[in-house]
């Protein structure tokens, strides 16, 4: 169990990067959504140890990470938006570094964590090759690999699918979904269908707040009979924009597919659709720029 | 649009700081260049701050060091659009690939050279500082800046700009331009040491990338007035250099055009990638299963740590090993060092060889492996410290469960074992190029002692101050600029007088290497700074622990917020031990460096030798009395580096009134444990000075003699700051009797001799010998004013293993109480001029025509004992039969340590030889002048002239000892070795001479009027006395000194001048011959002898006429190098030969013909018959006379 307490960050510039953050994570995989620039790296990195807070508090499991970092890493798995690798080492060698690192000093033991997890990866088969080498999604197994090492009871995944052709992003999501449940695993992530694909529980940040919290279906219930759909031409828009709480475009063999949130019929040509976890998304970030 | 985009890249270069800082700092170079007197470039002391040459050479030196910048300018002007991503929008227009690519070099080049000119303006401004010494100075000159910035400077900017653009283009790699960098300065560096040959001039000028070899050929010879004035004109070797070098910077540029790709580098690495893992993906074992019961959890304990230290140690280290840069970075570490390591056997005097024993080598491979050792320090220790952020693996490893600690040990480690992996390969170097010369004997406990371990803790000192210093900074590059601000302080400090190494980084005094003495006692002061520097080491990794970067957070505010709680624990106790260590062993050092002993800086030197001059050389004609008698007894402790001095002078006036004063000068460190001067009161004890003056109570009177006597100790406590005295040795003491005992009155030895420090201290601009013939000057002999013959009776002391030697026969020996101690009389008046020597010697004893023959030496260098031997009796044999009988019934020669100097020098009957050249010289190659001979008969020869004959102190003095001796060596390499081969030995004496002329302090004086100048006296001297012996004969050349001696041996005042011999040898020569030596003697007189075309016809006999064409010219010059033409007329030898004389097979064999010939000024043709057709001739093609163009002075003969 993850508790974060008001958890404050200004950068030296004085953007507020993280504003009161306050969240309760459970076990399981959690998705942390928002969109660029809304806090996510700032909140995985300071939750990661990398970074002190301004002010606010985070436990895990009774250990207070800003206080005793070193006890957090012990148990850490951490995944960053964008890492590199060292030339001229290998997946297995620099696998089994981490692994030295990580406290698997043990050499039998070392091998075990390192053959397993290069071939859960799938990446057994190129083990010896330079990681400088790897293409984007394999280097993001990697990343998960050197993540699970040690059981982790804390796994956080930066961004880990942007990037990602779909099929790559399919095997890497299937990879994170075999991650027990017994640990918490938060995934922070701009991609909708990620956290709706996996997150039994998930949170909206956005301009360095939670702007929503709670499980994905109850958020998309909130929003049952409330999604209208209607397609126009794209020079309508604007008009449009002006009448209807819009929460999102988007294009459709050339013309302009508009989701609005209404209680009732907003109007002619208007279609009543199921919400999905994106209308949820969108909804909340319209919401919450407005209110700021 | 070439132009456009070469007008757009210029203005964007203006707007980079990279521009400014250059301009700035270059400009404030060349200014301090001229402004400040502690930095100085080309300039000697005649020559003005501003002459055409300084300003050239300054110019140049400063265009080198300028392409690090240039790289900043040129090299990143394409790459740089990748790193932007602008590459491939700027490549999706419809520009052309030339446009592009030249018009962003001509940019950038326009900007390089625009930052450039600070430099002449840098030195214009020097020029006008109002506190430049005007003397300094010459008339301002607009064109020679000019000429130096345009000639100059602009190829080199140009080349170099051409070079890195090209490599960092076609490469897209900054690295590659880095080692192209340091490609190229070894280039040059190598081929200049190779080429620094006599002959290879015009080789060595065209193959240097930077025109300082044709620069350098051009002025090689010119004199003060010549380098104040001149500017080389572009013709010849600088024409070509300039010619050649350009075509290729323009090839290089067409090389790019063609190499580059103008498509972007993000495709095509893309692809590349691609291609690597399809052919990777080979599975070759089968996948392992999940392991039971899940992954295995950590364990946290103390192996935990041991193996996250090996992992990052071994990572950080394998991260270097493996990058291309350390390769080419030892590669060219290996490269240079087998050059200076194959060059190291050469030693400059004569061309001579020694073995390679493992000292030299050692001293070898510091010079060029240490500068890459220190490169290799400074610049991976900013590539380990910021690895993890360029790799951008810094938050994966930054948040697993290691200590902080664990980033900086590590990374001190791995720059350890790389720098001791670089130091091992150096040594591996070194034995081979030992075995390549054949030499067996590998000492390997001396190359770890004295080579592995100090340098192997130095350079890891570097490196922690490296690390400390990057992860403060908030950029690698600005890492790196502290740490070169850094290197450039360490040097900057000790000139300006902050030389004390308990604030000097890493600084401590040197330990000075002997096979005979090892170590000896120096690695003990060298050791406790190291002591001292290491612990502060610990501080400054225990602060960078504290410091390090871990995590997002790169501000140093909450950093240093975060420190204490980092040092809370084990980190603080580190930090407050090893402050201990560093204070504890601080205040032992002080004790040593300035309670024990003084502390003194080169400025300080100079101030105190200024005061004392300033309060004293006034005294230095007050009439005092004369030694008469000595008798010393040095008692030598070689473990306790100390000598205990009683003895006794027999003083007597012999001038012609009463004496009230006796002025007795001691050295500066010789404490005085007693000093009688019987009826005489202590008047002024100057204790800064030693000086002591004394005030008879009753008058010494004209003839009267009276007994001082005297006790003293010299030792060397603790150990200095710098400097520690060598002449006091475990094995090897070697000490003169000056340091040890008083001197009677004041002279000028130890004043300061530079212009401009004269200046500087409110002294006069120089101090000049007395002219000569000056009326009362022959009344002193230039080796000491206070003695004339004396008496001599010393007893040296010291321990029972080694043997004590000083001048004179040895008349007792007594060992008592494991002290040895031997007593040596002369039993004839001698020049007052000994010294105690004291070592573990082997002995080599010959007698020889009833003269005791010994050679003193260390049982490790026994190579040349049995050539010493012959030399001594060839020696004796002529000047015996020559000159007049040896005065001695002894001759002997010892080795001395290499620390003490690499010289040789006569004491009565007593010889020491350096380690450093004679005992370890290599006579195996035949075709080299055998140096061991020739300066074992130089020293013998002192035994007439010094030691017989001493000349007055007045100019001129060292023609009748120097000189001399030059000619008697000569002679006897001329009996052993033949007339035919003397050239080589000739020729490496014009060349010195001619070279020194350009060099001189002061001003070049006629041979008879020379006042102590090297070039002079030996070299010039040696030339000469040859050329004179050869046109008025041996035998008359050794009448005339027949005569000097039965003149003047062993007699005192007036003592002999340079007018003396050469009215002798006027004596001797014909009439015709006179004018000779007036042009030799009395003129500063310089020949330009060319042939410039040999012709040979078959006549009907068989034989073959030659016709040699020939330019003559003769020239006078005055002391500042102003040249006269003055007619010539006189004979030259004119030869022909089947080899050149002195190249390798040539011998008396292959000489044809050699005839001696009137030649004329201007151009003329000789003709002579030879027996056969000779391939080579010319005119005085042994290089008896002083031209100028010796290379110009025999010719191939071609057939007509």
């Amino acid at each position: 169990m993850l508790a974060i307490d008001k958890l404050t960050h200004v950068y030296p510039n004085g953007v507020k990067a993280l504003d009161e953050v306050s969240l309760s994570i459970p076990r399981g995989m959690y998705g942390l959504l928002g969109p660029n620039g809304a806090g996510k790296s700032t909140l995985m990195r300071t939750i990661a140890t990398l970074q002190a807070p301004t002010s606010g508090a985070i436990t895990f499991d009774g250990i207070d990470v800003i206080q005793d970092p070193e006890a957090l890493r012990k148990t850490l798995g951490y995944l960053p938006q964008d890492f590199g690798v060292y030339p001229r080492v290998s997946a297995y060698d620099m696998l089994d570094h981490m692994a030295v690192l990580k406290g698997i000093s043990n050499a039998k033991a070392r091998r075990e964590t390192v053959e397993y997890l290069l071939n859960q990866t799938n990446l057994w088969d190129v083990r010896k090759k330079a990681l400088a080498g790897y293409s984007g999604g394999m280097r993001q197994r990697f990343g998960i690999a050197q993540a699970l090492i040690g059981d982790p009871s804390l796994i956080i995944v930066d961004e880990p699918t942007a990037g990602l052709d779909p099929e790559e992003r399919n095997r890497f999501l299937n990879l994170l979904a075999e991650i027990g449940e017994n640990v918490v695993v938060i995934l922070s992530t701009h991609i909708v269908e990620d956290v709706a694909d996996l997150c039994p529980a998930m949170a909206i940040i956005s301009g360095g707040r939670i702007v929503r919290q709670g499980g994905p279906v109850a958020l998309i219930d909130e929003l049952k009979g409330r999604i209208w759909v209607k397609t126009i031409e794209k020079r309508e828009l604007e008009a449009f924009r002006a009448q209807h709480q819009v929460i999102s475009t988007r294009l459709f063999t050339g013309r302009t597919v508009v989701h609005v949130l209404a209680d009732n019929n907003p109007g002619e040509g208007f279609t009543q659709v199921n919400g999905g976890l994106e209308d949820v998304y969108f909804s909340t970030l319209t919401a919450a720029r407005k209110a700021a | 649009m070439l132009f456009k985009i070469a007008g757009f890249e210029f203005r964007y270069q203006l707007r980079q700081p990279i521009f400014w800082v250059a301009a700035i700092l270059f400009g404030l170079l060349a200014f301090g260049s001229v402004a400040s007197d502690n930095i100085q470039i080309g300039s000697t002391d005649n020559v003005h701050k501003n002459a055409a040459f300084v300003i050239g050479q300054t110019t140049l030196f400063f265009a080198v060091i300028y392409m690090f910048v240039v790289t900043a300018f040129v090299a990143n002007v394409i790459t740089r659009d990748d790193e932007t991503g602008f590459g491939a929008i700027v490549r999706s227009t419809p520009l052309r690939k030339f446009d592009y690519l030249y018009g962003r070099f001509f940019g950038a080049f326009a900007a390089a050279v625009l930052a450039f000119a600070a430099v002449p303006i840098g030195l214009m401004l020097g020029a006008v500082a109002p506190w430049v010494d005007p003397e300094t100075l010459g008339r301002f000159t607009f064109s020679h800046y000019l000429y130096a910035y345009l000639a100059m400077a602009l190829p080199i900017l140009f080349l170099t700009s051409a070079i890195f653009f090209t490599m960092t283009t076609v490469t897209r790699s900054m690295m590659w331009t880095y080692v192209g960098v340091i490609v190229l300065m070894v280039f040059r560096t190598t081929f200049g040491i190779i080429l620094n040959k006599p002959g290879m001039e015009h080789i060595a000028a065209l193959c240097d990338p930077f025109g300082f070899g044709a620069f350098g050929a051009a002025t090689h010879y010119w004199t003060p007035s010549e380098r104040n004035t001149l500017v080389p004109a572009i013709a010849g070797d600088i024409l070509w250099n300039k010619l050649i070098w350009m075509s290729v910077a323009v090839a290089i540029l067409a090389l790019g055009y063609r190499l580059f790709n103008f498509q972007s580098a993000e495709t095509s690495g893309r692809s590349r990638k691609a291609a690597k893992l399809a052919q990777a993906a080979t599975p070759d074992k089968a996948a392992p299963a999940a392991p039971i019961g899940g992954l295995p959890r950590p364990v946290f304990n103390g192996a935990t740590l041991w193996g996250q230290l090996w992992a990052r140690t071994r990572l950080d280290a394998v991260q270097v090993f493996g990058s291309p840069a350390y390769f080419v970075l030892l590669g060219l570490a290996a490269l240079l060092s087998v050059v200076n390591l194959w060059l190291a056997t050469d030693v400059s005097a004569y061309d001579g060889r020694v073995y390679p024993v493992t000292r030299v080598m050692m001293q070898a491979l510091s010079g060029a492996f240490n500068f890459f050792a220190m490169v290799i320090a400074v610049y991976y220790a900013g590539e380990l410290v910021w690895r993890e952020h360029e790799r951008r693996t810094q938050e994966i490893i930054d948040a697993t469960p290691v200590p902080d600690w664990m980033f900086v040990v590590p990374k001190t480690l791995a720059i350890g074992l790389v720098l001791i992996s670089t130091l091992i390969v150096g040594i591996a170097v070194s034995m081979l190029i030992q075995a390549i010369k054949g030499y067996f004997n590998f000492e390997i406990d001396k190359y770890l002692l004295w080579y592995l371990l100090p340098n192997a803790i130095d350079f890891v000192l570097i490196a922690v101050l490296a690390i400390f210093v990057q992860a403060l900074s908030p950029h690698k590059f600005i890492g790196w600029a502290v740490m070169v601000v850094y290197l450039i302080s360490t040097i900057v400090l000790g000139n300006i007088g902050f030389e004390h190494n308990l604030y000097n980084y890493g600084g401590g005094p040197n330990a000075p290497l002997s096979d005979m003495n090892g170590q000896g006692h120096f690695w003990i002061g060298a050791y406790w700074f190291r002591l001292y520097w290491s612990a502060f080491a610990v501080v400054l990794m225990v602060l960078a622990y504290g410091l390090w970067r871990r995590g997002a957070e790169t501000r140093m505010l909450p950093r240093l917020r975060r420190l204490p709680r980092r040092l809370m624990g084990p980190a603080g106790v580190i930090l407050a031990l090893a402050l201990v260590v560093f204070a504890g062993s601080g205040a032992f050092i002080f004790y040593n460096t300035n309670i024990l002993n003084d502390y003194r800086t080169t400025l300080g030197t100079e101030k105190w030798n200024a005061d004392y001059e300033k309060k004293y050389l006034r005294y230095e004609t007050l009439p005092q009395p004369k030694i008469t008698a000595v008798k010393l007894n040095f008692d030598i402790y070689p473990h306790q580096l100390k000598v205990v001095t009683t003895g006794s002078y027999v003083i007597a006036n012999h001038t012609n009134a009463p004496l009230r004063v006796l002025h007795l000068r001691f050295d500066r460190d010789l404490k005085i444990d007693r000093m009688d001067v019987p009826g005489a009161h202590l008047q002024s004890n100057d204790q800064l000075f030693n000086y002591r003056i004394y005030a008879f109570d009753t008058p010494m009177q004209p003839g009267e003699s009276r007994t001082i006597s005297f006790a003293t100790t010299r030792e060397q406590r603790g150990f200095k700051n710098s400097g520690n005295f060598v002449d006091l040795m475990d094995n090897g003491t070697f000490i003169h009797d000056s340091v040890l005992t008083p001197q009677i009155g004041m002279d000028r030895s130890g004043a300061l001799q530079d212009r401009t420090k004269r200046r500087k201290y409110g002294l006069v601009p120089e101090l000049r010998m007395p002219k000569l013939g000056q009326p009362g000057a022959d009344q002193l002999n230039y080796l000491r004013h206070d003695s004339d013959w004396v008496t001599s009776d010393i007893t040296v002391t010291t321990d029972a293993d080694q043997v004590p030697i000083a001048p004179g026969y040895r008349q007792s020996e007594v060992v008592q109480n494991g002290r040895r101690t031997v007593h040596f009389m002369a039993d004839s008046p001698v020049m007052n001029y000994a010294s105690g020597l004291s070592a573990r010697y082997a002995v080599s004893k010959e007698t020889y025509k009833g003269i005791d023959l010994d050679v003193y030496y260390d049982p490790q260098h026994p190579w040349n004992v049995a050539l010493i031997h012959k030399g001594m009796k060839a020696g004796l044999d002529y000047y015996q039969a020559n000159f007049s009988p040896y005065q001695f019934r002894q001759f002997r020669v010892l080795e001395f340590p290499a620390p003490q100097g690499a010289f040789a020098e006569s004491f009565p009957n007593t010889v020491p030889w350096s380690e450093g050249i004679f005992f370890i010289a290599d006579n195996r190659d035949p075709d080299r002048v055998d140096m061991v001979t020739y300066v074992g008969a130089h020293e013998l020869a002192h035994q007439w002239w010094a030691h017989q004959v001493i000349g007055a102190d007045e100019q001129g003095s060292t023609v009748l000892s120097e000189t001399l001796a030059q000619y008697s060596a000569g002679m006897v390499m001329k009996h052993m070795y033949g007339r035919d081969m003397m050239r080589k030995f000739l020729k490496f004496e014009l060349d010195s001479y001619l070279r020194g002329r350009g060099g001189d302090v002061l001003e070049e004086e006629p041979l008879e009027k020379v006042e102590n100048q090297q070039y002079i006296h030996y070299r010039k001297g040696s030339l000469v006395m040859y050329r004179l012996q050869d046109e008025i004969g041996e035998d008359a050349v050794n009448r005339a000194l027949r005569h000097l001696l039965h003149d003047f041996a062993f007699k005192g005042a007036p003592y002999p001048t340079s007018l003396d011999l050469v009215k002798d040898l006027r004596q001797e020569a014909p009439a015709d011959k006179q004018q000779l030596i007036t042009d030799l003697f009395e003129k500063i007189t310089l020949y330009d002898i060319k042939t410039t075309k040999a012709v040979s016809k078959k006549r009907a006999d068989g034989r073959y006429d030659l016709t040699l064409t020939l330019d003559a010219k003769k020239l006078y010059a005055d002391g500042s190098g102003k040249e006269t033409e003055a007619p010539m007329n006189e004979t030259v030898d004119v030869g022909a030969f089947d080899i050149e004389p002195a190249q390798k097979g040539f011998s008396s064999k292959s000489v044809i013909a050699l005839q001696r010939l009137a030649i004329h000024s201007g151009v003329q043709t000789v003709t002579m018959v030879v027996s056969r057709l000779p391939k080579i001739a010319g005119a005085d093609p042994y290089n008896t006379m002083i031209v100028r163009n010796s290379e110009a002075n025999v010719t191939k003969v071609t057939t007509g």
